[in-house]
C-alpha cells in the first residue's frame, strides 16, 4: 500500500502513461490516492481555460511602427560610424583632422543654443504649463481637446451600462458566502480601487493616452467578470 | 500591402516585397527577420502573436501591459537576431525573449511603487473556455515562484513541450519537468487550502 501510494507521486511527476495507468488502477482502491488523483486531473483539465484571447488590431501597427524606427536609427548609426571610419581611415592630411578639432567646440555651441532655446520657451510659456500655451499646443504628442471630449463622452456611456451590470452583482456579492463569490468579490474590489486610481492620474493628465488605454482594459475587466459572475450565479 | 510598405518605409522596401514572396518555412521566415524584411515579421507576429500575449497576460496580468511587452520582445528579437546561433528552434528564442522581456517587467514592478495593478490580478475573457477553478487558479499563480509560473503557463496552458519549454526557460528538460511538478503541486495545495476543488465539483 505504502509503495504503491508513493508510486502515484513517481507517476505524477515522471507523465510516463504507463505508470499513470497502474496510479489510476491502484487509486481504485486507495482513498487517499483517488482524491489526490482526482484534484490532480481537475487542475490540468482545468489549465487551458487560462488561456487568454483577445483582438488588438493597432497591435501589429504599433509594432511595425517601432520595427521602422529602430532600422531607421540603425541605419543612421551605422551610416555615422561609416562617415568616422572614412574619416579616419583617411590619409594623413590637415582637412579631416582641424575639421575634428572643432568638434567639441561646435558640440558646445550647440549644447548652449539649445539649452538658451528651452530656457526661452519655458520662460514664454509662464513656466508650468508649456503644453497648454502657443506653438507648442500643435505639438503636443497626445490627445487633442476634442478626441479627449469624445473619449469622455463614450467613456461616459460605456460606465454606465457597467455600473448597470454592476448593481444587478451587488446582492449576490454582499453574502459572499463561498470562495468563489468571495473571489469575485476581491477581484471586483481591485479592479474598483485600480480603476479609482487611474481616473485620478488622468484627471491630473487627461492627454496621456496609455493611462486611458489602461482606464478602458480595467473596465473591460470589470465587465467580463462582472457577466462571468452572472453566469456562475445563473449555473 | 506592396505600396503601403513601398510609400512608407524605404528601409524595408525590397526586402518586405521579395520576403513576401519567398517566404515558405520558418528557415525563411528566419532568414527574411534577419534580413529586415518587414513581412517575415507581420508573418512571426501572425503565427505568434496571439500565444505570446496570453503568455505575456498570464505573466502580467494586465492587457496594456502584455501588449507592451509584446512589442518590447519583437524589437529585442530585431536587435538580436545577429546573435541568433540556431541552438534553439526560432520561435522558442522569441519566447524565451518574450518571457525575459516579461520578468524584467514583473521586477521593475516590484522595484516601483507607483503601479497600480498589483501581481495578483488575474485577468481572463472566459468565454466558453470558462472552467469552474480558473479563478482559483489564477490566484493561485501568484504564489508560486517565478520559473514555476513559467513553467506551468508554457506547458499546462500553451501546451509546448518539454524540450520547447526547456529551451525557452534555459533549463534542462528534467529541470523543466521539476519545475512543472512542483507548480502543480504547490497549485493543488493552494486550491485545496481554499476549498476550490469541491466549489468545482459542486457546480
Amino acid at each position: 500500500m505504502k509503495t504503491s501510494c508513493h508510486r502515484l507521486e513517481e507517476a505524477l511527476g515522471s507523465e510516463d502513461p504507463r505508470l499513470l495507468a497502474a496510479a489510476e488502477e491502484h487509486a481504485r482502491t486507495c482513498e487517499d490516492c483517488r482524491r489526490e488523483l482526482s484534484e490532480w486531473n481537475a487542475l490540468r483539465a482545468a489549465a487551458p481555460s487560462l488561456r487568454k484571447s483577445w483582438e488588438s488590431p493597432p497591435l501589429w501597427p504599433r509594432i511595425e511602427q517601432a520595427l521602422r524606427e529602430e532600422s531607421r536609427k540603425a541605419s543612421s548609426a551605422s551610416s555615422a560610424a561609416a562617415g568616422a571610419s572614412t574619416a579616419s581611415a583617411a590619409p594623413s592630411g590637415a582637412a579631416p583632422r582641424s575639421a575634428l578639432r572643432w568638434l567639441p567646440i561646435a558640440a558646445m555651441v550647440a549644447l548652449f543654443s539649445i539649452a538658451t532655446a528651452g530656457l526661452w520657451v519655458f520662460r514664454n510659456s509662464g513656466g508650468r504649463e508649456p503644453l497648454t500655451n502657443g506653438w507648442q499646443t500643435t505639438q503636443r504628442p497626445l490627445l487633442t481637446d476634442q478626441a479627449v471630449d469624445e473619449v469622455d463622452a463614450a467613456e461616459k456611456t460605456y460606465v454606465a451600462s457597467i455600473e448597470k451590470l454592476s448593481r444587478l452583482a451587488e446582492p449576490r456579492l454582499a453574502g459572499a458566502a463561498s470562495p468563489m463569490m468571495a473571489n469575485y468579490k476581491e477581484k471586483l474590489q481591485l479592479l474598483d480601487s485600480t480603476i479609482a486610481d487611474l481616473k485620478t492620474s488622468i484627471d491630473q493628465n487627461r492627454y496621456n493616452t496609455h493611462l486611458r488605454k489602461e482606464l478602458i482594459a480595467m473596465y473591460q475587466e470589470k465587465q467580463r467578470t462582472l457577466q462571468s459572475l452572472m453566469k456562475e450565479v445563473k449555473s | 500591402m506592396r505600396a503601403r510598405i513601398g510609400l512608407r518605409g524605404k528601409e524595408f522596401a525590397l526586402t518586405a516585397v521579395r520576403g513576401m514572396e519567398r517566404i515558405a518555412g520558418s528557415d525563411e521566415l528566419l532568414e527574411g527577420c534577419r534580413q529586415g524584411s518587414l513581412p517575415s515579421f507581420e508573418r512571426l507576429y501572425e503565427e505568434h502573436g496571439a500565444r505570446m500575449k496570453s503568455i505575456a497576460r498570464n505573466l502580467l496580468g494586465s492587457v496594456p501591459e502584455a501588449e507592451d511587452a509584446v512589442q518590447d520582445a519583437f524589437l529585442k528579437v530585431y536587435r538580436g537576431l545577429g546573435r541568433f546561433r540556431g541552438g534553439s528552434s526560432f520561435s522558442t528564442w522569441v519566447y524565451r525573449i518574450l518571457v525575459n522581456v516579461c520578468y524584467d517587467r514583473l521586477r521593475s514592478r516590484r522595484r516601483s511603487i507607483e503601479r497600480p495593478m498589483p501581481a495578483r490580478i488575474a485577468l481572463a475573457p472566459a468565454g466558453e473556455m470558462d472552467h469552474p477553478l480558473r479563478l482559483s487558479i489564477e490566484a493561485a499563480l501568484s504564489h508560486l515562484e517565478e520559473r514555476e509560473r513559467a513553467a506551468f503557463l508554457l506547458c499546462e496552458v500553451e501546451g509546448f513541450s518539454h524540450k520547447e519549454a526547456s529551451e525557452i526557460l534555459e533549463v534542462s528538460e528534467g529541470s523543466s519537468r521539476a519545475l512543472l511538478f512542483k507548480a502543480r503541486r504547490r497549485l493543488q495545495e493552494q486550491l485545496r487550502a481554499g476549498g476550490a476543488f469541491e466549489t468545482s465539483e459542486a457546480s
